[in-house]
């Protein structure tokens, strides 16, 4: 690493204590900042979900219209996909609302 | 302590507090004024629906001119069946009895959550708790029933024994997290839909939530569904012979 880095690296360690710190924090405070975390936990938890889940449906229809033969099999499997994935959003969804 | 009741557990409660404080007795829990609880009676609810039809079914079989509860039946069964087949092959069919029973009292559990009035059982954690212990509790003895203990065990070691070292905690772990990601999928799902439907109720008119409860009734069906199969491919897993 050259110095600049270094440099870089080490005032952020001296940093840490004074940017961390806290005050009392009033349960007001506390209640904003979790309400914060939640949206951005539940934001990035959906749009993965809804990537992933894009991802899934592609798949399956293309596959369905290279084998017409085998869409049977092919929507089992892409519901169970789905709903796998969706699974994993909710997972955070849980954390959110409790 | 719940701030309100259904009339269900209403009735329950004002009439049958001494059995509801009998059960909590034998568990050996405190014993409380009111002892049901709403999604108790709302499980007891769809027992006794799942009791009746069938008690009804019974009396109206017939082989030349099946009636319409015998129609909606069949196509249950055929269902049910086909799903087997496909997932285990011909010598599923005997493990059918566990995979309707489940399909039908949490499709049942889903679809009272729409009638005003019920609520789903299955939005309290406990009750789709309760079902993927059972699942749980059910794929291993089965698997130990159809390959004898040693065998289930050591099927845990993976395809090659030299990776059993690392292959047991892996096996280990999913096969912990899969009662808890069932109860978690279906708990959340149906808990979401009420809350969806109960928010959107505060913020806008009337009638605006129904089309969140069609999506609820779509996503009850679908998640009665995953339920079934996934306890399916969990028996599968189990019972795979190695040939």
């Amino acid at each position: 690493m050259t110095k600049k880095t270094m440099l870089l690296v080490a005032l952020l360690f001296i940093a840490t204590p004074m940017l961390f710190a806290q005050d009392a924090n009033t349960a007001a405070q506390t209640k904003a900042w979790t309400a914060i975390g939640a949206g951005f936990a539940m934001a990035i938890a959906s749009g993965l979900c809804g990537l992933a889940q894009g991802k899934a449906v592609a798949g399956a229809t293309e596959a369905m219209a290279r084998n017409p033969g085998a869409i049977g099999a092919i929507r089992i499997m892409l519901i169970l996909g789905l709903a796998l994935i969706e699974s994993l959003a909710l997972y955070t969804l849980i954390i959110v609302l409790k | 302590m719940q701030e309100t009741e259904l009339w269900l557990t209403k009735i329950f409660n004002d009439y049958l507090a001494a059995p509801g404080n009998w059960f909590l007795h034998i568990a050996g829990l405190p014993t409380q004024a009111r002892p049901w609880a709403d999604f108790i009676t709302m499980q007891v609810l769809v027992v006794a629906i799942i009791v009746l039809l069938a008690a009804i079914l019974r009396g109206r079989l017939s082989f030349d001119r099946p009636g319409k509860l015998q129609h909606i039946f069949e196509l249950i069964f055929e269902f049910v069946h086909g799903q087997t087949e496909d997932q285990m092959g011909h010598g599923g069919v005997k493990y059918m009895g566990f995979f309707a029973t489940i399909f039908l009292f949490v499709l049942i559990s889903n679809l009272i959550g729409l009638i005003p009035g019920l609520e789903a059982p299955t939005m309290n954690p406990s009750v789709p708790a309760g079902c993927a212990v059972a699942t749980f509790l059910y794929y291993n003895l089965v698997g130990v029933q159809a390959n004898g203990i040693l065998k289930y065990l050591a099927h845990f070691a993976g395809p090659v024994w030299w990776l059993a070292w690392l292959m047991i905690p892996i096996e280990i772990v999913s096969h912990l997290a899969r009662p808890l990601s069932l109860t978690i999928r279906l708990y959340a799902n149906m808990f979401a839909g009420e809350k969806v439907t109960m928010v959107f109720l505060g913020l806008t008119y009337f009638a605006v939530p129904a089309v969140f409860m069609g999506l609820h009734l779509f996503v009850a069906l679908l998640q009665a569904y995953i339920f079934m199969l996934l306890t399916m491919i969990y028996v599968a897993g189990a019972t795979a012979h190695e040939h």
